[in-house]
Formats: C-alpha cells, sequence, structure tokens
C-alpha cells in the first residue's frame, strides 16, 4: 500500500517536472573540420618538435604501413589503456649507444628517447589485418626539461600526419566484432590534455612504458620472449634481474588469470594514472594502482568527495555484492560528460571492461 | 563495523511529510534563473581566434600575460595552463570576455590551472559540463572578478563546482561572481591560507564551501538564493585528512532557500554530502573544527541559520586515518539573525525533518542556531560539559532560537534543548583556544 501511495506520488511530481521545465535547447552539431595545411618541406634538425610526422623518419616504405625503421623498436604493455576501441601500434627509440636502467620500480630513460603510440581503425574488427585508418600519432619525447607529448593528425590519403596541439574531432566507423557497424566520435586531446593522464606529481610520465607493464611475453619476428629480456640482450637495457624479480601486471583480457588480477590490471592501466597519490585524482582519495589493499582507497563503502552528477543515484563508489549500485560502476557505464570515467579518451562505452569489473565487484564480500 | 548507511526512517512521519512537502514544492523552496550578464549579443569569436586562444594557454611562457580580447569563445577543447609560473590571464571584464565550454567533448573542467603564481581575472566561464575552472597543486592563485556560471535550466545537469581551487596554497578569490552550480559555486579543497572575499554565490547548491582546508577567512562576501549559504566540512578519506581555522565573519548569508538541486526532483540524496543540505541552510559546519563566525548578516534563512553538526548525521561510514567525525572549537558570536516572516523550514532533506519536527521550540518553527548535540563520548559522559568545546555568545540569545538535539541513541529516542547556557560559558575552552590558534 506504502509503495502504491509513494508511486501515485512520484507520477505526480514527474507531470509536475514534466511541465515546469524548459525544454533543453537543442544540441549544436560541430562539422567544420579543420583543413591540414599544406606544409613547406623541413629539414630534420634535430630541433624538436617536427611539424611533420615524417620528417622524423620513423618508418621505412609507404608511411601508412607503420613498418618501422632499425632505430624502432616495438612494444606492448600487459594490458592496455582503453581508447574507443582505437587499435595501437607502439615503439620505442633510444639514441644510439644508449641505454634505459632499471632503479627499484623506476624505469629510466636517457635523453631523446621518443614513445611512438599510432592510434588507429581497422574497418572490420573481425579481420584486424585489413584495412585501416590511422587517425593519430603521439610522440612523448625526453627532453631535458623532462617528457612532452607531441600530438600528429594524420591527413585523409594518409601519407602524412601533422602537429596538432590544439586537438581536433574525428568520426569514425568500423564494423565491430560483433559484425555491427559502430561510430565514434574520436578526440584527439589538445596538447596540453595529454597530462591529463600521463601526470606524476605534476610531470609528464609515461603510463605504459613502466615495468610492471612490460614485464611479460610479446611475440618477436625472433620468436616470443620477455620484452625487458629482450631489451637487456639488445644491449639498451640494465639492471634487469629476470621476470620474478620485478612486478609484474597480468593481461586483463587473458581469462585463465585470476579475476581480481585482471579486475585489478584493467583499473590499473585505465584509471590509476590520475586515482592514485601522486595522480590528479588524489583529491579523491580513491586509489586504483595494482596492489591497492586499503578497501577504503579502493572505494569499498566510499562516499564520494567532488563526483557532482558522477554519483548517479548512488551511494558509495564501490557496494560489494553490488556492481549496478556501484558509482565506480556507473561512471564507466556512461558516455555523458561530466559522469563518464576516464575523462579523457573515451566516448564510448568499454562494454568488456565494464563487465569484467561488474562480475568483480559482484564477486566480492558483502562485509 | 557494519558499513551499510544508517537509515534514518522517519517511517512515523511519512504521511505528513508527504502532504507538507507537496505544498512547500508550490510555495517556499525558490528557483532561480538569474544572470548576472547577457553573453548572446557578444561578438562571437573566430574558429581561428579560439584556437589562437587554446594554443596560448599551451605554449604559454613564465612570467607572461595571455590577453583575451572581448568575445563569445564557444571552446570545444579544456582550456588548460599547465605548470607556468608567474602567469596573468587577463579578459576585458566579466560581461565582455566569456568562455563558453556548453560544447565542450571531453575533460573534467572547463579552466585547468597548474603551476605558481597565477591570476586569472576580467572573464566569465559558461555551461562547463564538470567544474568551471580548477586549479591544482598550485601555490598562488587568485580569481578577481571572475564570472563562473550555467545558463542553462536543466540544473541538476550543471556543473559541479563553478570556482575550485584543491591542493593549493596561498588561495585569493576576490569580488567573484559564482551562479547555479549544482554543488558549491566556490570551492576551496584541501588548501592551505585561503582568503575568499568581496564575492558572490548564488543560484549554487551551497554557495561558498571550505572542505578539508587550513587557515581560510571568508569575508565580506554575499551568499544569497543558495540552497545553503556557508559550508565548512571535513570529508574523510581524503590526502588532506582534515582541516582547521576557518574564519567567517562580514558576510551577507541571506535567503539561501533555494531549492536543492544536486540530485533530480523527488530523488533521494546520494553519496554527495551536499545532497542532503536543506533547503534555507545559512551556514553548516560539518565535521569542522576551530571555526570563528562573527559579525554576519544570517536573515531570513528558512530552516536554520547555523548548524553545528558532526559528521554522524550524514549516516555515512565515520571512520578514516587522522581525522575526527566532530565538529570542535565553534566560537560564534556578534552575528545578527532574522528568522523572516511566515517562513516553513525544508522537509525535504532529513536534516529538516529533524529541524522541523524535533526541534525544541515547536513544529515547523525556524532556529536560527541549532547543534546536532554529538559528542565524543571519550573526552565527557555527559554534554553538559560542553566537551567539544562550543562557544555560543550571541546578542540577545533569549529571542534567538535555539536547539540542542539529543541523537545519540539514533532515530529512535530524539530528544531536542532549548536550554544554550552549556554552550556559553566558554571562556577557558573554544574561545581562547580559537583566539591562540589563529
Amino acid at each position: 500500500m506504502k509503495r502504491f501511495v509513494v508511486s501515485i506520488f512520484t507520477i505526480f511530481l514527474l507531470l509536475v517536472l514534466m511541465f515546469s521545465c524548459a525544454p533543453e535547447a537543442s544540441k549544436q552539431e560541430l562539422s567544420s573540420e579543420t583543413p591540414i595545411e599544406i606544409l613547406a618541406p623541413e629539414d630534420a634538425n634535430g630541433k624538436f618538435p617536427y611539424k611533420r610526422l615524417s620528417t622524423y623518419d620513423f618508418f621505412t616504405g609507404e608511411m601508412a604501413k607503420l613498418s618501422p625503421n632499425s632505430s624502432l623498436l616495438p612494444y606492448q604493455p600487459a594490458s592496455s589503456l582503453f581508447t574507443d576501441y582505437a587499435l595501437k601500434s607502439r615503439f620505442i627509440s633510444l639514441p644510439k649507444d644508449t641505454q634505459a636502467n632499471i632503479e627499484g620500480e623506476e624505469l629510466n630513460f636517457p635523453i631523446g628517447t621518443i614513445l611512438v603510440k599510432n592510434f588507429y581503425y581497422s574497418s572490420d574488427y573481425r579481420k584486424p589485418e585489413g584495412e585501416r585508418r590511422i587517425i593519430e600519432t603521439r610522440l612523448m619525447i625526453l627532453e631535458e626539461s623532462g617528457w612532452e607529448a607531441y600530438p600528429y593528425l594524420w591527413n585523409e590519403s594518409q601519407t602524412d600526419a601533422v602537429l596538432k596541439v590544439v586537438g581536433a574531432e574525428k568520426e569514425v566507423r568500423f564494423i565491430n566484432q560483433a559484425g555491427k557497424e559502430q561510430v565514434i566520435n574520436y578526440l584527439v586531446p589538445n596538447k596540453n590534455q595529454c597530462k591529463s593522464c600521463h601526470n606524476k606529481n605534476e610531470s609528464l610520465a609515461p603510463l605504459g612504458v613502466q615495468i610492471r607493464h612490460l614485464n611479460h611475453d610479446i611475440a618477436y619476428e625472433s620468436g616470443t620472449e620477455n620484452q625487458l629480456a629482450n631489451w637487456s640482450k639488445l644491449g639498451i637495457l640494465v639492471g634487469f634481474e629476470g621476470k620474478a624479480a620485478h612486478p609484474s601486471v597480468v593481461n586483463y583480457e587473458d581469462q585463465s588469470q585470476a579475476l581480481n588480477d585482471r579486475a585489478m590490471a584493467y583499473l590499473d592501466i585505465n584509471c590509476s594514472h590520475c586515482h592514485r597519490a601522486e595522480g590528479p585524482a588524489s583529491t579523491s582519495g580513491l586509489f586504483l594502482t595494482y596492489g591497492q589493499q586499503d578497501p577504503l582507497k579502493l572505494g569499498v563503502y566510499k562516499t564520494p568527495v567532488a563526483a557532482g552528477k558522477g554519483a548517479g543515484s548512488y551511494t558509495y563508489d564501490i557496494v560489494p555484492g553490488e556492481g549496478d549500485a556501484s558509482i565506480l560502476l556507473h561512471r564507466m557505464n556512461s558516455t555523458e560528460i561530466g559522469v563518464a570515467m576516464p575523462e579523457l579518451g573515451r566516448t564510448s562505452i568499454h562494454a568488456e571492461g565494464v563487465a569484467l569489473i561488474r562480475e568483480w565487484i559482484n564477486q566480492m564480500d558483502e562485509k | 563495523m557494519t558499513p551499510k548507511r544508517t537509515h534514518h526512517s522517519f517511517e512515523m512521519i511519512r504521511p505528513l511529510f508527504l502532504f507538507v512537502f507537496g505544498l512547500i514544492l508550490f510555495s517556499c523552496s525558490s528557483q532561480s534563473s538569474e544572470q548576472s550578464f547577457d553573453s548572446s549579443s557578444l561578438r562571437r569569436a573566430t574558429i581561428e581566434e579560439v584556437e589562437t586562444l587554446v594554443e596560448a594557454f599551451i605554449l604559454a611562457e613564465d612570467s607572461s600575460t595571455i590577453r583575451i580580447p572581448e568575445g563569445f569563445y564557444d571552446l570545444k577543447t579544456q582550456l588548460i595552463l599547465d605548470n607556468k609560473k608567474n602567469i596573468r590571464i587577463q579578459g576585458e571584464g566579466m560581461d565582455k570576455t566569456v568562455l563558453s565550454f556548453r560544447n565542450l567533448k571531453s575533460g573534467g573542467e572547463g579552466v585547468k590551472i597548474v603551476g605558481n603564481n597565477i591570476t586569472i581575472e576580467d572573464l566569465s566561464i559558461e555551461d562547463a559540463p564538470g567544474d568551471g575552472i580548477k586549479a591544482q597543486h598550485t601555490v598562488g592563485i587568485t580569481f578577481r572578478k571572475i564570472n563562473v556560471t550555467w545558463t542553462n535550466g536543466d540544473k541538476s545537469k550543471n556543473g559541479t563546482y563553478a570556482i575550485y581551487p584543491v591542493q593549493c596554497k596561498h588561495v585569493l578569490i576576490d569580488s567573484c561572481i559564482a551562479s547555479h552550480s549544482k554543488d558549491a559555486g566556490i570551492y576551496v579543497g584541501q588548501s592551505e591560507d585561503i582568503v575568499v572575499k568581496n564575492s558572490l554565490a548564488f543560484g549554487n547548491v551551497a554557495g561558498i564551501e571550505i572542505e578539508n582546508c587550513d587557515r581560510a577567512e571568508v569575508y565580506g562576501n554575499t551568499a544569497r538564493d543558495n540552497a545553503g549559504g556557508i559550508l565548512v566540512f571535513n570529508l574523510p578519506g581524503l590526502p588532506k585528512s582534515d582541516g582547521r581555522q576557518t574564519r567567517i565573519y562580514n558576510n551577507d548569508i541571506v535567503d539561501n532557500n533555494h531549492e536543492n538541486f544536486a540530485i533530480p526532483l523527488g530523488e533521494d540524496p546520494n553519496g554527495n554530502t551536499v545532497t542532503m543540505i536543506p533547503p534555507g541552510s545559512g551556514v553548516v559546519l560539518l565535521a569542522a573544527k576551530e571555526v570563528e563566525i562573527f559579525n554576519n548578516r544570517i536573515l531570513r534563512n528558512k530552516t536554520y541559520g547555523v548548524a553545528i553538526s558532526s559528521y554522524q548525521v550524514t549516516g555515512f561510514p565515520a571512520e578514516a586515518p587522522n581525522w575526527s567525525p566532530y565538529t570542535s572549537d565553534v566560537y560564534l558570536h556578534d552575528n545578527s539573525y532574522d528568522r523572516g516572516s511566515f517562513s516553513l523550514p525544508d522537509l525535504s532533506r532529513e536534516l529538516g525533518q529533524l529541524v522541523s519536527l524535533y526541534n525544541a521550540h515547536g513544529w515547523l518553527k525556524t532556529q536560527d542556531i541549532i547543534y546536532d548535540g554529538i559528542w565524543d563520548e571519550s573526552i565527557s559522559s555527559s554534554i553538559e560539559s560542553n566537551p567539544m568545546r562550543i562557544c555560543i555568545q550571541e546578542a540577545g540569545m533569549e529571542s534567538l532560537r535555539f536547539t540542542r538535539f539529543y541523537l545519540m541513541e539514533g532515530e529512535d529516542n530524539i530528544a531536542s534543548f532549548s536550554d544554550s547556557s552549556p554552550f556559553q560559558q566558554c571562556e577557558s575552552t573554544s574561545k581562547n583556544a580559537l583566539s591562540l590558534s589563529l
């Protein structure tokens, strides 16, 4: 009976709302595309950043094939940051006769190190080796003053990319793994937005190029090998003492791994760049680094601080046993700006990631 | 510990609540769509000008000024000033330079600032989907004559904070306007050495909020037509775990009877503490430490003028390292109060219901000062000894409505008392502690 009364009341309220609220102004559609300028040829004078990606001479042959020249080495983190289903090919280049070294938990690189990250979409995700469109290439260059990030936007004819510090927007269409057409409004970040994620104590820092994310096997042309062991063999890394001697993270897509490890790997690569003591979201007290043990810091029965509408109708970041009543999942499962997390790099929902974290929370003990 | 939220049900009063809530809906809680300036007739900046502005933030060099000419700038990306020193961001006036983030596609705030000795002045920021302007990890941040607002009507979809310095040192907010944010208009979080002065906050859920901060001076401001005027909170589980020493003086804290639109109408409060603030709140202290409130005009706030409360009233888990849920060392003096006429306290929030139904002066009576009366029993077995050192020295105390509640046994045994004398004998307690520390 009480429910009935309450629902009548709710209907009444809805009616009141319907008549009292002004209709939302229709959203303005963005149509303009910044034309890629015709740039004068430039010399590879060693003064970074160059205006054109081609000036760096990273790739041999047809540029869109992204075939690295001999100074680039492919690398791959164990778990990958979700960026709207974009595929990534990553390379690292160290200056000649220099080495990276491991000191404790830190992986240090020599000045002049360049990380090359290409973001592209396959036209059909059931055949990822087929036709593709490269959207952007992000360079991270270790300069005297620290890391700098430079986003390069590819042209439509896929012959080159130009530096675009103010960001851009690209509509991308592809057939997803379920065989359905998917449309994504891909956002290229502006240069300073890069640091919203790549931020360690307010200095720009790489995300995937850390020991725990690289300490695993990948397939090389010469066969499968631990990446850091391979780097050591090539003479570009010192201080690696075998996989077991250093931290490592699982691949969250690897279903043979323990659920907790997969979930923590997911949160680590997707969230902890901000949600850690050294990151910009330290303000929230929610820390999602791999190996975090403190339930309050993980969000268990933790109320939000500055979440605003991100909290939805929920009270706690994580309610054990109730994924769908947890703010953490609510924010992963939204594309609304102001609600959606991470704040950058995602305009679509990562269904597989949401499913993983939901299962993880659902299986937590209700304490 | 049972981490589930304590359920204050107030079941018995539900039918009454529904009836009166309906009444209130149509009569008392106000709404506001007031805008300080009209940006619609401003010249629209071209796409090139907008890109130049974005670039100016990215390429800014230390010790330089970023001038933003008159115009309406339709931004689709964030303006981020990153790790720069001695920068002045200068518009041509709140009514002339307008940065609109209505079409922002990603990013947590419109403008983000990190650095040292940064000033932003003479401009407006509109319609950011998250926060209007955020400064983080900045030593020396001045916001002067900036207006931050949301222009749409759908308020529960508005952004969270208008002016948002967090984890900063030496914060100055001077002659600013913050309106229509769905949380706090001026929100200073986890910062140290703060001045908020001569500013106006209206039409927000909370006007001015000082949260987990040390040494904040809040004076000469007007907080009007918010759901809550000025808030001093300490929330648990944050890197800056507890804050102390806030002084609130010479402010006009008036007519804060706006509906609490932090959540859609009819929905229950969520985990954001501000969603629990009852409309009609003048000043709210929550787990606050060492607060002095004096010479303010606290007028026509329909539920209460000042609420002194502990974190336990939220019903959330109240344990965290290096943090106490109690409000302690409060010195409240020489303020003027006016309860307004024909006003009824809020019934839409639990704290409003508590005031409406359990205050010591009779049903539906607006209160000047309420104290939740939750104390730390490890200090004293009785509240009569004023263990949390609450000092109230207001002129004409006998004509003010004061209620101290008794909530220590939960909702089954709520009691209230109008006797404020235990909290007026305070020469050796909070008052001295405060004057020593401030």
